[in-house]
């Protein structure tokens, strides 16, 4: 662990503002004029916090203290006034009757018998609680935090701050997203550092590899529709078609986990014919002579289409015209990296685009991600420290990839300091974690379980206590996209509804109650406003890249752009330690890996679960947020297995029918769905928590680590994409 | 010399739709409508559209036929035809029969179990009017939709039927659609197909 970057480690953030209605221009639609006086039509700016790579720039309706209606902010030109269906959900989720409305005790977990509580009582009960484990084990140890990716704002961060101010805890640490992918460009460049994806209409050729915008970025998706238009030749490369490759001029279907394979096939045509860029490559970068070797002893464009499925004629085309289009975009998604080998497939595409000379090019680049926009201070977070004497020394650091067995091992060990207790805020851990079934044991083995939320999700349901959070529209926010190169403001467009808070008053709530007890006990701040925390979040020269003069002139559209990143590392000037590209990593070999991006074998199908299981993101939710709404649910609302043809055929599976998918560690029965679009030895069931259904994805995941991430954010990933399952008609 | 009538109609772009929604949605939110109805509907059509294999759909709300089976149906004269193409439901009139939903080859007049009355698409025309587009036009992320005036578009660029949308001969559907191109598709064998 150490070694985290804090930036990287909290990957979203945000921060806040003071008030001021907004003019009806920043809308794409005309509804009403702005508010007048004391007018009670008004207009102002939200900020979808969402772990996704769109984070929108809203503006919200309001009328009468109601929100009537949510659409894209058109001062954010990657919102470009438009949001995501999941965004147009928002005045569902917000009025939903399912929301949290009290703090609640539940008599017996999974029992359903919540009981409603008053915010004093639940005060009472948790600081009470605190308290007893400290003066049992003379530390907060046995206090556990889990809390990821919910909800970005940067305000959410009080919640790290709010346990650091109790004492050393223990932390679920990691990211389960994209962290191998962030190793490979921390290993590479130093740092992942993207191009502005609005210039991605300037590339003359882009690869979309291993990522669905159509589903997952839909302004994305509309910039790269707007440069196919253009005349930008699109290949997407996925073992699904996806939504996205079905809009490609080209679509690749490769074999699952080879792409490191394909991408140094191509670099050996691209070499071979002389097509690479040398002066590059002598300018900018270190260890080239040792990779051109071994792309020249070890690689052949036969091995790679043996490897990946794609015939050597197709391999050699797309050579050719990637090294001869100027400039030529690769966007790595996070899906080819969820793999046993998928840090090593992203040195291997990081290393094409760098030999042919596309990096630090508007309309090139191997792009993955950036946290350059996470400027702010995470004041809510540092004004948490440990009271004095705290003796544990340090927080105890959990693998957010493995929490469960990793909680189990612990409270299984008389030798070690047991958990205790559990704090679970902006994250579904049951709908999210793999191995679902070791998560109910896991939560089973916790004393006092207090979930923050707004929904009566799985986890909830395993808690004791639940806290109703407000939703983003009764509260300050600040966010900041890891994608495109925005940062949002977020202002209260109505009251908090029913008692809920937000993380931070609930935050300076406990910590009021705690001092009461026991005066001394928690250090957390309880007199500040909101407005004052969220002031303290941008810092003065992060304001300044904005030209702005106080935090505030961002109120003035709701979104401010951190301008400079059309061609990220055009400056040549890289943060690895030889300061250049490195082909060959000293970092890399030192953490366990190779030193060049040479090929790492996949995993092994298994002889008796030979069929691959896919669970990628779903288009009407985000993780387990959204499809359970009733607006979504009048759209889709039911679970289902994507099948080939040929496949259902063989296990005599018609469309429609129940089937039973079943891997080592569980099994799930679903509806069958048949379709062209997936490959014929593999099934797609996508992740998403659907409202009073007994269905859930993680039962049949493992917690089988990716190759890389524990470098830069802690852990290593997740293998979510090598699972092996057998399907069978039930 | 006089201008001629519009005819305005839907013209969804297939080549940019990606089925996600946001249309139906942000109708429904502009709206209000009743959470179990919606006046825009995204189907799957044929993955064997283009030949190859890929997920393509249909966007489609009311069709604003030029023989509209809901206003022949309708036994109050709750719809109307206007002079621009639009077929306009009035909810004063409706007495909630369903007549409409029946004879409607599309099936979009959706009953509203609140009100006891139907409901459906009026091409947002009070925007129209207004000078500016429907919701689900300027909410729709790809800019799929369109509204045009069938008058003034090449017809010959455009078709009116798809695999799953009722024949639109039928009524007269004004609705076009701009058809996908191909995708040049790659994939490779599998081996282990015996183990499977
Ligand atoms: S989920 Fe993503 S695309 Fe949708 S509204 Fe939120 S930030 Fe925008
Ligand atoms: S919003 Fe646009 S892209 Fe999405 S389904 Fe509707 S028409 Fe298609
Ligand atoms: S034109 Fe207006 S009423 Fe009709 S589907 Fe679109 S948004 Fe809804």
């Amino acid at each position: 662990m150490s070694k985290v970057s804090r930036r990287t480690f909290l990957k979203g953030s945000a921060v806040l503002g003071a008030l001021a209605g907004i003019g009806g221009t920043a809308s794409s639609f005309k509804k009403i004029k702005p508010a007048k006086a004391a007018g009670k039509k008004k207009q102002v700016f939200s900020s979808c916090p969402r772990n996704c790579y769109d984070t929108c720039s809203i503006v919200t309706t309001v009328e009468d203290g109601t929100i009537k209606f949510v659409t894209g902010n058109m001062n954010n030109t990657y919102t470009n006034g438009r949001l995501c269906v999941k965004g147009y959900t928002y005045p569902n989720y917000v009025y939903s009757p399912d929301r949290i409305k009290y703090p609640m005790r539940q008599k017996e977990r999974g029992s359903g018998k919540w009981e409603r509580i008053s915010w004093d009582e639940a005060y009472d009960i948790i600081a009470k609680k605190i308290l007893e484990i400290k003066k049992e084990y003379g530390t907060t140890l046995p206090i556990a935090l889990n809390k990821y990716s919910g909800n970005f704002n940067v305000l959410n961060n009080a919640v790290e701050g709010m346990l650091s101010s109790w004492g050393y805890t223990t932390r679920a640490q990691g990211t389960p997203c994209w962290p191998a992918g962030i190793d490979s460009q921390t290993f590479d460049f130093g740092a992942a550092v993207a191009n502005d994806p609005e210039v991605m209409v300037k590339a003359k050729y882009l690869i979309v590899w291993g990522a669905n915008p159509a589903w997952t970025s839909v302004h994305s998706m509309s910039i790269i529709e707007r440069a196919k238009e253009n005349g930008t030749k699109i290949v997407v490369i996925d073992p699904i078609m996806t939504d996205t490759a079905s809009k490609a001029d080209e679509y690749i279907g490769i074999k699952a986990s080879t792409d490191g394979a394909l991408a140094l096939g191509m670099a050996k045509y691209i070499l071979d014919h002389n097509l690479h860029d040398m002066e590059w490559m002598k300018k900018n970068s270190i260890g080239y002579e040792e990779y051109l070797n071994y792309l020249r002893n070890n690689i052949t464009v036969e091995w790679a289409s043996e490897k990946t499925g794609v015939p050597v004629e197709v391999i050699e085309r797309l050579a050719r015209e990637y090294a001869a289009a100027k400039p030529a975009a690769i966007w790595l998604g996070y899906g080819l990296q969820r793999h046993t080998n998928g840090g090593a497939s992203v040195r291997a595409i990081d290393a094409l685009a760098a030999m042919t000379g596309n990096i630090g090019v508007a309309g090139g680049g191997a792009n993955y991600a950036q946290t350059e926009c996470y400027g702010f201070n995470y004041a809510v977070q540092s004004a948490g420290t440990p009271p004095e004497g705290d003796k544990a020394g340090g927080d105890r650091m959990l693998n957010m990839n493995n929490f469960p067995a990793q909680v189990l091992a612990i409270n299984n060990d008389p030798e070690q300091i047991p958990i205790k207790m559990l704090w679970v805020a902006c994250r579904n851990p049951i709908a999210q974690d793999p191995e679902a079934s070791v998560s109910y044991k896991a939560f089973e083995s916790i004393d006092f379980i207090v979930t923050a939320d707004l929904w009566f999700n799985e986890t909830v349901k395993q808690s004791d206590i639940v806290l109703p959070v407000s939703s983003i529209f009764e509260t300050w926010g600040l966010t900041a996209s890891y994608w495109h190169y925005w940062v949002n403001v977020n202002e209260p467009a109505i009251e908090p509804l029913y008692e809920s808070k937000s993380d931070l008053e609930i935050a300076m709530g406990i910590s009021k109650r705690l001092n009461e007890l026991e005066p001394g006990s928690c250090t957390y701040p309880t007199d500040r406003s909101i407005e004052e925390w969220i002031s303290n979040e941008l810092a003065d020269d992060f304001i300044k890249k904005f030209g702005f003069k106080t935090w505030r002139d961002i109120l003035e559209k709701g979104t401010a752009k951190v301008e400079g990143y059309e061609a990220a590392w055009s400056d040549g000037k890289f943060r690895t330690p030889s300061g250049k590209y490195e082909f060959l990593s000293e970092t890399c070999a030192a953490n366990g890996h190779h030193a060049l991006p040479v090929y790492v074998e996949e995993m092994e199908v298994p002889k008796d679960r030979p069929i691959r299981l896919f669970s990628p993101h779903w288009k009407y939710g985000l993780h387990s947020q959204f499809q359970n709404l009733e607006w979504m649910r009048s759209i889709h609302n039911e679970p289902f297995v994507e099948i080939h043809p040929a496949l259902a055929k063989k296990k005599g599976i018609e469309d429609g029918d129940m089937v039973r998918v079943e891997s080592e560690v569980g099994y799930v029965e679903v509806k069958a769905k048949i379709t062209h679009t997936v490959p014929k030895d593999a099934v797609v069931i996508y992740e998403a928590w659907y409202k009073e259904q007994n269905f859930n994805a993680n039962f049949l995941l493992k917690a089988t680590p990716s190759d890389m991430g524990s470098y830069a954010t802690g852990q290593a990933g997740l293998a979510f994409h090598d699972q092996f399952v057998t399907v069978e008609k039930i | 010399m006089a201008k001629k009538q519009k005819r305005y109609a839907f013209l969804i772009n297939l080549e940019r739709c990606i089925g996600c929604n946001a249309c139906t949605v942000s109708c429904k939110s502009f709206y209000d409508l009743h959470p179990s109805i919606n006046r825009r509907f995204v189907r799957e059509t044929s993955e064997l559209l283009t030949g190859t294999p890929k997920r393509n759909y249909i966007s489609t709300s009311c069709n604003h036929c030029d023989r509209p089976a809901c206003a022949t149906a309708c036994p109050t004269g709750a719809y109307i035809k206007l002079d621009n193409g639009i077929v306009k439901h009035n909810q004063d009139r409706c007495i909630g029969c369903r007549m409409c939903a029946t004879a409607c080859p599309y099936g979009v007049p959706q009953f509203d179990p609140v009100k006891k009355k139907m409901d459906k698409c009026d091409m947002c025309v009070d925007r129209l009017e207004a000078g500016e587009q429907p919701i689900c036009v300027v909410s729709c992320p790809l800019e799929a939709i369109a509204i045009v005036d069938l008058n003034e578009i090449d017809e010959s660029q455009v078709v009116a039927d798809l695999p799953g949308f009722a024949d639109s001969s039928i009524t007269g559907s004004s609705t076009r659609f701009i058809l996908p191109k191909g995708t040049t598709v790659v994939r490779g064998g599998i081996k282990s197909w015996n183990t499977l």
